[in-house]
């Protein structure tokens, strides 16, 4: 094998032009292979940084009739499943948080989260030094200490190991640092599969959470995730069934908080389910383009060696007379193209770790586990696989073709082996023929998706995004404690921001259009009838100041938006969006009707105006009814600030800041960031599939276009003596062209009509990732029809016109 | 023990088809008997079939009609497979260009048929050493073909026919390339050879090169005009 091994090397280096055309093929196809397997491992296959998690599942509760189809849990319901289920090992409740940080100079904002005891134990995740949480620490007054992430660790306390035990300032509280987590540890983690599920900022600090009191009372108000760890020997379906006979218990003795019917419901998902969710078809998606890639690429290749194999009959006729089996044969020629693919895999390595980057750039923000996404040993193994696969796959036809030949006619003296070269040429037709249609459906696919997103980025939001700076505040309750200190630094904050050059409009609200968080609330409309059979309705809830209106320009259709007077005190007031009214009020003025909103009291708050619709959960989501109260109404410690100017918004950052500091110099500005990136993040996962697809496609198009040219130039080469006879009896030089054109146009013909039917059968499988497109989208299969062949016939015309040049005397005198 | 002639040919015939039920034949009813230790000789004008007989000797060409033992091996009833192990046993090849490797070095092109039949690695090593000795080529070990001349080249090829140590030699104008002088050093090497023992065919348009061999059949339109039976002088 050594033996073999060494002519093959011996083989590359005598051929550098062929070798370097050969490898960068094979960087391509392997590459991306490389890169796309690196993801699919990452985010599909690697397990989640948790022991056994495959037991691992989150309970989400539901009222169907409202649509609400995962909605957290309220501490009553947490405390009956956590004392009452049998099926788990643990139950753990959690919900997100947000910490502003006093280290050093610069006050910092850090995402974190509320944890039950429970949970590191439930997770199986041990801290790297210190402990978790003891149980008792859960209860007021007990709280005050945190475990923090080996990232934090790092960043904020350069890894002091005394950071253990010392004391941490966040929200004006002082927390004992407990614990730290390793690296690896993630949590929540990003819910990809539910609509708002999507925890944002990866937790750094985690603090003990204990229900009190008043919370235990408050059996309707859900804001805790819940996650379970299965009991061994207990089945997904088994641990379901208990819960929905827990779940029954709880709507017979709860009558007045649960409908009687089976619109309310929990229901158990698998976590690795939830974290995955639709990535997995975006990442499947770009597995089969990448595979159609790299089948291009071996096909590339295997027409090149089969050019190679004609030029070396000779040589592979004394082999065999000097004793070479037809195994022998084989083993050299495959030996020969897997050292070629391994070289084109460490090449291809290269370029993976590359557009890792660039993928990693693209989404990390938005795309679940992203971060983790790295080559490993494992990549690395499978890269290898896929060389010495690749390598087998595209150097088996041309060994077996170049395995047996014709000994009489290639040993002798000038012999020219016509008969397998016939043989070679027509699997190079073959191979040519299926290099165009593989690169058709891989560009069908392409412009589908690329169509789709284009329609996806066309679409109205509802809001002008462009030139909005965003930042999130978080006014922690020590230092304002009561409604009136934090409405008085909103409103002082939105004074001094008006006054920045450039500004035109500025406005506070809770939750911005895609930025993947929601709240929703029930209410009562008044007028109608409301009890358990007839739930009330629910929708979104927004918390605004009038500037923020305005500053999104989301237009006013009916009434008027929030004024000064509409203060606390003063009527209640609610302006709603044109969904709301027509689903409520379809044939009649939505303005003066009055609701009942649970968190603003039992006073009735009145519909003063109506405003356009906003696409808040994403671009390709229905829109949704929303309520918005005024934040001098209803007082909230964590807005986000909406600022319209003339200018790039991002030049307000500095001014921004200093605003802020002005006012307040302990308090952080977190997420600042113009509103039309957080539009480009709710579509990051599609734009990234957009992004690879088209570049798949683009690759596709370069090694068909480079294999027709390979091919024909071959044809050239071999057909010289003919062309030289036909030049020579009379033929014109434009015979001589339509003489080749007419050969590729037949193989371009045959590839395309093949491509054609395959792309037909296969788009439909693009369905789900497509948007407001057929997957039998006419014009985008003219078009990419007519650009592939165009492509094709470029590559052919190239070696078509060289023919054309041929000397007569020359060619005849080369025979 | 082997007791009849090496190569016995009967009755063998070659064709090609040249349409419907048409065909031009190429080697008609050859009945030939070639004992070990003979030099024989294939002469005849271009086309009469010499090199069709060589490569059918050869087994090279599976396409004919007739019965050809070899050895006491009835060649026209073995597999292709089994063809070769016997070729790679008995045979070894020396052609007109002699068509050594390329891309192989005078060492490697030497050690190759070896190694096609599964000798262990000390084994070829010992061989190929011995072989670069008994040629004089040492120094050419690490030589590429293309860095040698045209008799060195064929002196290389008949080291490779031999290394294996088969029984019979086909050489194919063995020396159609070379000038007088070398020419005659390549004959006297095959005489040598014969005289420890191999059986060598060659053919050749040469009555000087065929004068180094002991019998001499004479080729015409496919058809044994002389030599077919018995030993010439």
């Amino acid at each position: 094998m050594l033996q073999e091994i060494r002519f093959a090397l011996r083989q590359l280096v005598k051929n550098p032009l062929f070798a370097i055309v050969g490898i960068l093929t094979l960087a391509l196809g392997i590459g991306a292979t490389t890169a796309v397997f690196t993801l699919v491992n990452a985010l599909l296959i690697k397990p989640l940084p948790y022991q056994d998690p495959a037991r691992l599942v989150l309970l989400f509760q539901h009222f169907r009739d409202q649509h609400l189809d995962t909605i957290p849990v309220s501490p009553p319901e947490f405390l009956e499943y956590k004392t009452q289920l049998k099926s788990f090992d643990k139950l753990a409740a959690f919900n997100t948080s947000t910490y502003n940080l006093s280290i050093g100079n610069a006050p910092e904002r850090v995402a974190g989260a509320l944890v039950s005891a429970d949970l590191f134990p439930l997770l199986g995740v041990q801290p790297i030094r210190g402990r978790t949480f003891r149980r008792e620490e859960s209860a007021a007054g007990r709280d005050d200490v945190v475990v923090i992430s080996e990232r934090l660790w790092r960043r904020k306390f350069d890894r002091n190991p005394r950071v253990l035990g010392s004391k941490l300032i966040a929200d004006g509280r002082t927390f004992t640092v407990v614990g730290i987590m390793p690296a690896s540890f993630e949590f929540p983690l990003s819910l990809f599969n539910i609509p708002g599920g999507q925890f944002g900022e990866r937790a750094d600090i985690w603090q003990p959470l204990g229900f009190t009191d008043k919370e235990m009372k408050e059996r309707g108000s859900r804001s805790y995730a819940v996650i379970g760890r299965l009991a061994p020997q207990v089945s997904p379906q088994q641990a379901q069934a208990e819960v929905e006979t827990l779940v029954a218990g709880m709507r017979a003795r709860f009558p007045d908080n649960y409908p009687q019917t089976d619109s309310f419901g929990a229901t158990l998902y698998p976590l690795k389910e939830q974290v995955i969710g639709g990535i997995k078809t975006l990442l499947l998606i770009l597995v089969g383009a990448v595979a159609l890639v790299l089948l291009i690429a071996c096909a590339n290749l295997a027409t090149m060696l089969l050019a190679r194999a004609s030029a070396r009959e000779r040589e592979m006729a004394i082999r065999v007379a000097v004793g070479a089996s037809r195994g022998r044969l084989l083993r050299q020629a495959l030996t020969e193209s897997v050292v070629l693919a391994i070289f084109g895999a460490g090449v291809g390595t290269l370029l993976a770790i590359w557009a890792i980057e660039l993928v990693k750039t693209l989404g990390t923000q938005t795309i679940p586990r992203l971060g983790e996404v790295e080559i490993d040993p494992t990549v690395l193994l499978v890269t290898l696989a896929i060389a010495v696969g690749t390598g087998l796959l595209f150097g088996i036809v041309p060994g077996l073709a170049g395995g047996k030949p014709d000994l009489t006619e290639a040993l002798k003296e000038g012999g020219r082996g016509s008969t397998s070269s016939r043989r070679h040429n027509q699997l190079r037709n073959a191979l040519v023929i299926g290099e165009v249609a593989l690169a058709l459906v891989l560009l069908t696919g392409a412009g589908l998706l690329l169509k789709s997103f284009v329609r996806l980025q066309n679409v109205d939001p509802g809001f002008n995004p462009k030139k909005v700076l965003t930042a999130e505040l978080s006014l922690p309750a020590l230092a304002y404690p009561d409604n009136a200190a934090q409405v008085k630094f909103f409103n002082e904050l939105l004074r001094r921001v008006g006054t920045l050059p450039g500004v035109t409009d500025a406005g506070f609200t809770t939750i911005l259009p895609m930025s993947n968080v929601n709240s929703d609330c029930s209410f009562t409309i008044e007028g109608r009838l409301m009890d358990a059979t007839h739930p009330g309705p629910d929708e979104e809830d927004r918390i605004v100041t009038p500037g923020y209106f305005r500053a999104l320009q989301i237009p006013l259709v009916a009434g008027r938006n929030f004024a000064p007077g509409d203060k606390e005190g003063a009527p209640l007031v609610v302006v709603i969006n044109h969904a709301l009214a027509q689903r409520y009020w379809p044939n009649e003025s939505a303005v003066g009707k009055r609701v009942r909103i649970p968190f603003t009291g039992p006073a009735w708050s009145t519909v003063i105006g109506v405003v356009g619709n906003v696409r808040h959960r994403g671009l390709d989501q229905p829109v949704l009814p929303e309520f918005y109260l005024p934040v001098t109404q209803v007082p909230y410690s964590q807005l986000i600030l909406a600022v319209r100017s003339q200018q790039d918004p991002r030049s307000l950052t500095s001014a921004l800041r200093r605003e802020v500091q002005a006012i307040d110099p302990a308090l952080p500005l977190a997420h600042v960031r113009p509103l039309e990136q957080v539009i480009a993040d709710s579509v990051a996962p599609r734009r990234l599939a957009v992004v690879l697809l088209v570049a798949f496609a683009g690759v596709a198009l370069l090694l068909a276009s480079v294999g027709i040219y390979g091919v024909m130039s071959f044809l050239v080469v071999q057909r010289t003596h003919e062309i030289g006879v036909r030049m020579a009896l009379g033929a014109q030089r434009s015979d001589v062209l339509r003489l080749i054109i007419t050969h590729a146009g037949a193989l371009i013909g045959a590839g395309t009509l093949l491509g054609l039917i395959v792309a037909l059968l296969s788009t439909s499988l693009l369905h789900s990732a497509l948007y407001e497109v057929s997957a039998f989208d006419l014009p985008t299969f003219l078009f990419v029809t007519v650009a592939l062949a165009l492509v094709a016939f470029v590559a052919s015309y190239i070696p078509a016109r060289r023919a054309t040049r041929a000397d007569p005397m020359i060619a005849l005198a080369r025979t | 023990m082997n007791t009849g002639p090496l190569i016995k040919l009967e009755h063998i015939e070659r064709s090609y088809p040249l349409g419907k039920q048409q065909f031009t034949y190429v080697l008609r009813d050859i009945n030939l008997d070639v004992d070990e230790g003979d030099f024989v000789s294939v002469m005849g004008p271009s086309g009469a079939g010499k090199s069709t007989l060589l490569h059918l000797l050869g087994m090279h060409d599976f396409g004919w009609t007739g019965e050809y033992t070899l050895d006491e091996t009835a060649v026209h009833r073995l597999k292709p497979k089994e063809r070769t192990i016997l070729r790679n046993e008995q045979i070894g090849f020396v052609f007109q260009n002699y068509n050594l490797l390329d891309d192989l070095t005078v060492y490697e092109n030497l050690d190759i048929p070896l190694s096609y039949r599964h000798y262990s690695k000390s084994e070829r090593t010992a061989l190929v050493a011995d072989t670069l000795d008994r040629f004089s080529i040492v120094g050419k070990k690490d030589l590429y073909p293309r860095q040698l001349s045209g008799g060195q080249q064929q002196l290389v090829s008949i080291a490779r026919a031999i290394i294996a140590k088969p029984k019979l030699i086909l050489a194919d104008e063995p020396t159609g390339n070379l000038h007088s002088g070398q020419a005659e050093d390549i004959m006297r090497l095959f005489k040598k050879l014969n005289d420890e023992g191999i059986t060598i065919i060659q053919v050749t348009h040469s009555e000087t090169n065929a004068a180094f061999g002991n019998r001499v059949i004479q080729l015409r339109d496919g058809w044994i005009v002389d030599g077919q039976k018995g030993k010439a002088a």
